[in-house]
């Protein structure tokens, strides 16, 4: 297999997760059936109450999840990036309980629902690392209840700036301290609990303090340290040594 | 009590939304666990431990929390006999999270490894606890939504209405009513308001007849009203037979 297979970053994160994830394993990650499909700002990947046919990977772009109230409220639930899946947990639900939208425009490796259950059937290592991606999103929502929950609006941003850019980091898409960071004000409020007026406003006061610059779709983190510290952000949550 | 009835509920709940063949069910039965009584307010998991045992609820209340770094509580769920309490540490290697005992509780203890074991050799009840857990999941992304987009009113509302679903779908609750075992400060730290306001809240669903208290027993005056006030329903609970149902009407 070349190493442009596009399911292959997802053949090297699961096999981090398990000393018994064979070379056969692997072969059978990049075995499976995919399609690739593309999606523009904003178009729904997933929609509440869907039954689930599929599974999605993303290849490029960003996508998010998201919960609307009856009123038209909107608040997202997740952000997620390249190699992440988006709605890993329909593949054993069956029916998907939130949306899933693109951020910017992105492409998804949809695999089909019945060719990942059987494979997760028949190889205990691959059963795991499904389920180790999807307990540590479920980390990552719990994490999320206590941010928008109990941190001031200035936590509660250089939180979540914090977590994306560990997260993208890990994923090799940042290079000293910067990243394509898509994300509207309009987004980074919905996922915060927050305006977007009290948003602007405290990402202004972040970027008086010297933490972070954010212009033109880019977040570059000036002050780390400083950034944890507002944050209150300690990414043992992330499991990234699972 | 024996091992069977201890597991019960944990059974019924897995079999609920994943049928098991006896064979499965017996080697559950047959894990090797140890019984536990605790008090109230006991630490069952703190942030940062290295697990060594996972533990089903047998009987009594337990709640999931964190705390900011600069002390502020937020309780992330409220465990219900039947459920397992950390079954996510199967699988990580550290507790992100603390799991404290509401009430007196009866607890199963069960190693680790032969937990890990038994959900890979065995699919299907592999299947059936990673479903249980990616409900877990499912529930605490709609308590993100509850702290974060909706008004005081509406938050305990749905808390409510979720304790009452849940605990009926363990056969818990009787028609109408449930005890409900948590203080108004524990509401608070679940609902990321002050005890004060979940007091004014309570009194005024109170004053509006939608429920009714007696000391920690509730009472759905009017079970409709309450879940439109909440902005309801039960999807992200994953209850046996709605999805199919819901499906079915599509």
């Amino acid at each position: 297999m070349s190493e442009h297979h596009h399911l292959e970053p997802l053949a090297r994160r699961w096999s981090k997760y398990s000393s018994k994830f064979t070379p056969a394993d692997r072969d059978a990650v990049l075995a499976l059936p995919y399609e690739r499909k593309t999606f523009g700002k904003d178009a729904y990947l997933v929609r509440e109450g869907e039954r689930a046919t599929v599974c999605m990977m993303l290849l490029r772009g960003f996508a998010f999840r998201q919960k609307l109230m009856s009123d038209g409220d909107r608040q997202i639930i997740s952000f997620h990036i390249p190699t992440e899946f988006v709605d890993l947990q329909n593949g054993l639900l069956g029916v998907a309980d939130h949306n899933v939208q693109s951020l910017n425009h992105s492409e998804v490796a949809v695999i089909p629902r019945t060719a990942l259950m059987e494979l997760a059937e028949e190889r205990p290592s691959i059963r795991l690392a499904m389920w180790v991606d999807t307990l540590i999103d479920a980390s990552i929502f719990r994490e999320w209840v206590v941010n928008v929950g109990r941190r001031d609006s200035r936590a509660r941003i250089a939180h979540l700036l914090c977590e994306l850019a560990v997260r993208l980091e890990r994923i090799g898409a940042g290079r000293a301290g910067t990243f394509d960071f898509p994300l509207t004000q309009e987004q980074l409020a919905d996922a915060t609990g927050l305006t977007a007026v009290h948003t602007n406003r405290t990402l202004q006061s972040l970027r008086r303090d010297g933490l972070i610059q954010l212009t033109n779709g880019i977040l570059r983190v000036l002050d780390w340290d400083g950034l944890r510290e507002v944050g209150d952000f300690d990414e043992l949550y992330l499991h990234h040594k699972v | 009590m024996t091992i069977g009835d201890s597991l019960a509920l944990f059974l019924h709940d897995l079999q609920a939304h994943s049928p098991l063949s006896a064979d499965d069910r017996q080697a559950i039965l047959d894990l090797p666990m140890r019984l536990r009584r605790l008090d109230a307010g006991t630490y069952l998991v703190r942030e940062g431990d290295v697990p060594t045992h996972c533990c089903i609820l047998i009987s009594g209340f337990a709640y999931r929390q964190k705390l900011t770094g600069q002390g502020s509580r937020q309780i992330i769920a409220v465990c219900i006999p039947g459920d397992a309490i950390d079954f996510q540490n199967m699988f990580l290697d550290i507790s992100d999270h603390a799991v404290q005992t509401l009430t007196g509780t009866v607890v199963a203890d069960i190693p680790r490894a032969a937990l890990q074991a038994l959900v890979l050799s065995r699919p299907a009840i592999g299947a059936a606890v990673m479903r249980s857990t990616l409900i877990e999941a499912s529930i605490v992304r709609e308590w993100v939504v509850n702290v974060g987009r909706r008004d005081a009113r509406t938050r305990i509302a749905h808390i409510l209405c979720e304790f009452a679903a849940r605990l009926e779908a363990r056969g818990l609750a009787s028609e109408d009513s449930f005890e409900l075992p948590m203080t108004q400060e524990q509401l608070a730290d679940a609902t990321s308001l002050t005890p004060v306001h979940v007091n004014r809240v309570l009194r005024g669903l109170e004053a509006e007849g939608l429920i009714s208290r007696q000391r920690r027993n509730v009472r759905f005056a009017d079970w409709r009203a309450l879940q439109d006030v909440a902005d309801f329903s039960r999807r992200y609970l994953h209850l046996p037979g709605e999805d199919e149902l819901e499906v079915a009407a599509i």
